[in-house]
């Protein structure tokens, strides 16, 4: 007699919606007790000593303040995040509970999911919260303008991929050095790697803290006079998604028994990662800075963000206006103010600009990793005429203070303006000069250097010093009440302009 | 039953409870070997190695402005990390209710293993361009591995190395301030210091000393079950 | 029957740890007793699915562990206490359990009153909220026949269960094993002859690898007649049988 022993009833399996209850049961579990909620103190921190202080020292120009969340941020919770992560990784090791959990029915890749999946979401909280701060503080503080929202977008797809690289290695090296290896490594790679872009066509700046052309660094003249690009963060957010498809998927990828079932699907995903991160290396190397001063990217690349922002300028209430993009308002002051003793001295004059008007600047890739950024259009244009200027932080360079753009536009600007009155510049006359000296002197700007034309033995051309009976002549025109000298130019100044002047008709 | 002859016993003296059993020459050594066998010292120094090397071959490569100097930096972190987490104690209790010794062989263990890491980095950046050189390695070595114990008594070994590499992060920005100013010049963020700097010694070797004298008389603080 | 096992061995390196187990158990408790090192840790966890067996044949609950479905199905009837208990200190008694309900994929709706009935019945009702870093080591040992019982398994696997534990407490986990054996089937590994005595209906003794004796506590007992080895008559069939096995 041959006995058939049935094996023990199965149990049902729990239902779509019991799953999704248990999972979400289990995900509340790993919310309540993970390590990241310990580091969130740590980050803010760092976020607050390292870029919400800096970012605040800038002006409120939305454009700089969120490169510098991009880049800062990131710094700031690399190393939290990467060593919280790995130590999650490894716990399972490290409480001796590895027999105890492997033995559930629950597969692996699931109790691993929502364990990375809780220290994601708090990293993510922190960060955001973090980005509300310093938008919310921007909000208030910026003239003009809207949050930029593809460096946050950045920012939140860097955590992912970090924390899920981070607990993959604590994971599969579940020691006790595993953590601050990992995040060592990981700082090490962001904040070091940037070393090795070279030129805007680098593939290293699909680096998540790169948030333009590395060699001009922040610069508060992109992304007011034209859309800011996101080609740059798109590729990047397409790099970080794509790692954290590859990793999570490789976690998944099962190792001695495992779960047949999820081979294929594990694989897919994460072939499906690499080639996403790959792709968009790929893309990062065709970016190519273009004339507004960001990285565009061919096949990212929307044509409609090359059109100029329309924007309401804000004008000073000077002899002639000055007028700015809003979202330099809080330049206006000082701006103006360094420009009225010029600006009273020309105004009403024939020819005069009716109005000084802030310009876009625009961007050039040299030879290797030097950019030369100037002016777009000319110096005068229009009728009547309106002239044209860079304020002195649109050329890039160091943070400047509001005295020092004021005194730089005095010392720039100020005598540009004269000059374009009084037909001051190479070839002109000595009544020319002498004129354009004495309304300099008598607006307190400095003395503007006469250049001759460039050679070959001389590129910047040579100083063509001022005569000295040109001196005198500046002297005796400086010495004229206001009234007299305007006067005297309202009748003259089309003879001056045209070389009919000489330095003995002078006053 | 009959009694026996009675039998003269020398009497014994009564043991001297103040004598210490003679302890073999060689105990010393052998409890100091298992005691930094305990903490993982082996891997430790292994870990210091590879900070050392890996600076080593960093430095060939061609670093401008504040990477050249931040870049020593995330290596003297990673040194200082692994001093910090040889101080988690795998025994807890039982090890604590043993003799005098524990301290001793603490602060041994945490003296050797930076002077062993600030020799390693400082080796390897002879000959190569390290920003600031062996001064400047032993300053910051010594700070961070003493915030790190620092946080080992408060956090446990195991999490302690979220100071040094927390640290770590304000350094780099320290540095990176003294191309973008305003420049950090407070003495506590000693990285951002010339090497020379006397009030940046101070404050790394206090912040040395204290975290010292921390571990050895308390230990890493123990969380239960680890 | 829900565990047969015919010709088991599992090596780890040099060491033949199990070194060919027949047995058959059904429901009911059955006590697994040997010295250190019998290799009662590594058939307890072949059991457990934790490992896989070197060689020979191994059918739980009627189902193959080597087949990814079926070891599926065994581990979610299956609870298992392991003699090194690791645990989560921040956890609570109750997060602790239901963490493990989780794992063994029980229905979401029953868990809250399973996790409730699991920890009264080890008699933690009273510190459901407390944390685990805060329990004393029998109390820890408790939770965790908590978690290996919160899904009423069919195969219960329990290593050194009382350890830890006062004598009311191991006389109060006796009834619990009895009334868990009167449908599962119990597999108690430990060195406490009494427990086995007092709890398991059935008693394999292990040595170097092997089964050496498996039958009930009396003919344990009954080997020991005349032995003089031991201070009670299980101690004395104890010894009695271990020194026939070795040479």
């Amino acid at each position: 007699m041959t006995v058939v022993r049935a094996p023990a009833a199965s149990r049902p399996m729990p239902a779509q919606r019991g799953q999704l209850r248990a999972g979400a049961r289990l995900l509340r579990l790993e919310l309540c007790h993970n390590a990241m909620l310990w580091m969130l103190p740590v980050a803010a921190g760092l976020f607050w000593f390292t870029t919400y202080r800096k970012a605040m020292a800038m002006p409120p120009l939305w454009n700089l303040r969120a490169s510098t969340m991009q880049s800062g941020a990131l710094l700031a919770f690399v190393c939290p995040v990467a060593g919280a992560a790995a130590w999650m990784g490894s716990r399972e090791a490290r409480r001796h509970t590895a027999d105890l959990v492997t033995i559930t029915a629950r597969p692996r890749w699931a109790r691993q999911f929502a364990t990375w999946a809780a220290t994601t979401f708090w990293a993510t909280v922190g960060y955001l919260g973090c980005v509300a701060a310093l938008y919310g503080v921007t909000a208030q503080q910026a003239h003009w303008g809207g949050p930029l929202w593809w460096p946050a977008a950045v920012g939140a797809a860097s955590l992912p991929a970090l924390s899920a690289a981070a607990f993959a290695a604590g994971t599969l090296v579940p020691s006790r050095f595993t953590a601050p290896v990992v995040a060592i490594v990981a700082f090490f790679a962001l904040a070091l790697s940037t070393q090795l872009i070279d030129g805007s066509q680098s593939s290293w700046q699909i680096s998540p803290v790169v948030t333009g052309p590395w060699d001009v660094g922040p610069d508060p003249g992109v992304g007011t006079f034209y859309r800011y690009l996101p080609d740059l963060s798109i590729a990047q957010v397409m790099f970080l998604s794509g790692l954290t498809l590859a990793v999570l998927g490789a976690l998944a990828l099962p190792n001695g028994r495992g779960v047949p079932w999820l081979r294929r699907p594990a694989a897919v995903i994460a072939t499906a990662g690499l080639l996403a991160a790959g792709t968009a290396v790929a893309l990062a190397r065709t970016g190519k800075l273009d004339a507004h001063g960001m990285i565009a990217i061919p096949a990212l690349h929307d044509a409609a963000n090359d059109r100029p922002l329309s924007y309401p300028p804000v004008c000073s209430h000077t002899a002639i206006p000055v007028c700015l993009n809003p979202a330099y308002t809080s330049y206006l002051p000082p701006t103006a103010a360094a420009l009225t003793p010029v600006l009273d001295e020309i105004a009403s004059l024939p020819g005069a600009p009716a109005r000084i008007s802030q310009a876009a600047a625009v961007y050039r890739q040299g030879r290797g990793t030097s950019v030369s950024i100037s002016m777009a259009g000319p110096l005068l244009s229009g009728t009547p005429p309106v002239f044209h200027m860079l304020l002195p932080f649109q050329l890039a360079g160091p943070a400047m203070t509001t005295g020092e753009v004021a005194a730089a536009v005095r010392s720039t600007a100020g005598p540009a303006i004269v000059a374009s009155v009084v037909g001051d510049g190479p070839g002109a006359t000595p009544a020319q000069r002498a004129v354009a000296a004495a309304l300099r002197t008598s607006a307190g700007l400095p003395e503007a250097v006469l250049r001759s034309a460039p050679t070959r033995q001389r590129p910047s051309g040579a100083i063509v010093p001022l005569p000295v009976p040109a001196q005198a002549a500046a002297r005796r025109f400086a010495a004229l009440p206001a009234s007299v000298r305007h006067a005297w130019l309202v009748r003259h100044l089309a003879a001056l302009r045209s070389g009919r002047i000489t330095l003995a008709q002078l006053p | 039953m009959t009694a026996g002859p009675a039998h003269n016993v020398p009497a014994t003296a009564a043991p001297d409870r103040r004598a210490r059993p003679a302890r073999p020459p060689r105990a010393g050594t052998r409890l100091l070997r298992l005691h930094a066998a305990s903490r993982r010292v082996p891997a430790a120094i292994a870990a210091i190695a590879a900070c050392a090397i890996g600076l080593r071959i960093a430095l060939l490569g061609h670093w401008d402005t504040y990477g050249a100097l931040q870049l020593p930096l995330v290596f003297e972190a990673g040194a200082a990390a692994a001093i910090t987490v040889t101080t988690a104690s795998p025994i807890g209790e039982p090890e604590r209710v043993t003799g005098r010794w524990l301290p001793f062989l603490r602060l041994v263990t945490a003296l050797a293993l930076t002077a062993a890491a600030a020799g390693a980095l400082a080796a390897a950046g002879t000959g190569a361009q390290m920003a600031g050189g062996p001064l400047d390695v032993l300053r910051n070595l010594a700070g961070m591995t003493g915030f790190g114990l620092l946080c080992a008594a408060v956090l446990g070994g195991g999490l302690a190395w979220a100071g040094p590499l927390g640290y770590l992060v304000a350094g780099a920005y320290g540095l990176y301030t003294q191309w973008h100013r305003p420049a950090l010049t407070t003495p506590w963020i000693w990285p951002a210091r010339p090497p020379h700097d006397l009030g940046a010694a101070v404050c790394a070797a206090l912040v040395f000393s204290v975290g010292i004298a921390v571990i050895s008389v308390r230990g890493a603080h123990d969380p239960a079950g680890e | 029957m829900n565990v047969e096992i015919t010709g088991l061995t599992r090596r780890f390196g040099r060491t033949m740890a199990v070194a060919g187990v027949d047995l058959r158990a059904g429901p009911g408790v059955v006590g697994l007793l040997g010295p250190n090192g019998a290799g009662k840790t590594s058939l307890l966890r072949m059991m457990a699915t934790a490992i896989r067996p070197t060689s020979g044949t191994l059918r739980l609950l009627g189902r193959d562990p080597g087949a990814y479905g079926q070891r599926r199905e065994i581990r979610r009837q299956l609870g298992y206490l392991p003699q090194n208990l690791g645990y989560y200190p921040g956890f609570t008694v109750a997060e602790f359990v239901e963490y493990f309900a989780l794992l063994k994929e029980m229905p979401g709706g029953r868990i809250p009153a399973a996790v409730a009935v699991a920890i009264e019945r080890v008699e933690l009702g009273g510190k459901a909220r407390t944390r685990l870093r805060a329990l004393s080591g029998g109390m820890l040992r408790r939770v965790g026949v908590a978690q290996a019982i919160v899904n009423e398994p069919e195969l219960l696997l329990l290593d050194e269960p009382t350890a830890g534990l006062d004598p009311e407490q191991r006389m109060a986990f006796r009834a619990l094993l009895r009334e868990l054996g009167q449908r599962a089937t119990v597999v108690v590994s430990t060195h406490l002859v009494e427990d086995v005595g007092a709890a398991c209906a059935q008693v394999a003794l292990m040595d170097r690898g092997r089964i050496v004796f498996h039958g009930t506590p009396e003919c344990l007992a009954a080997r020991g007649k005349g032995y003089g080895t031991g201070d009670a008559p299980l101690e004395r069939g104890y010894s009695a049988v271990l020194a026939e096995a070795r040479p």
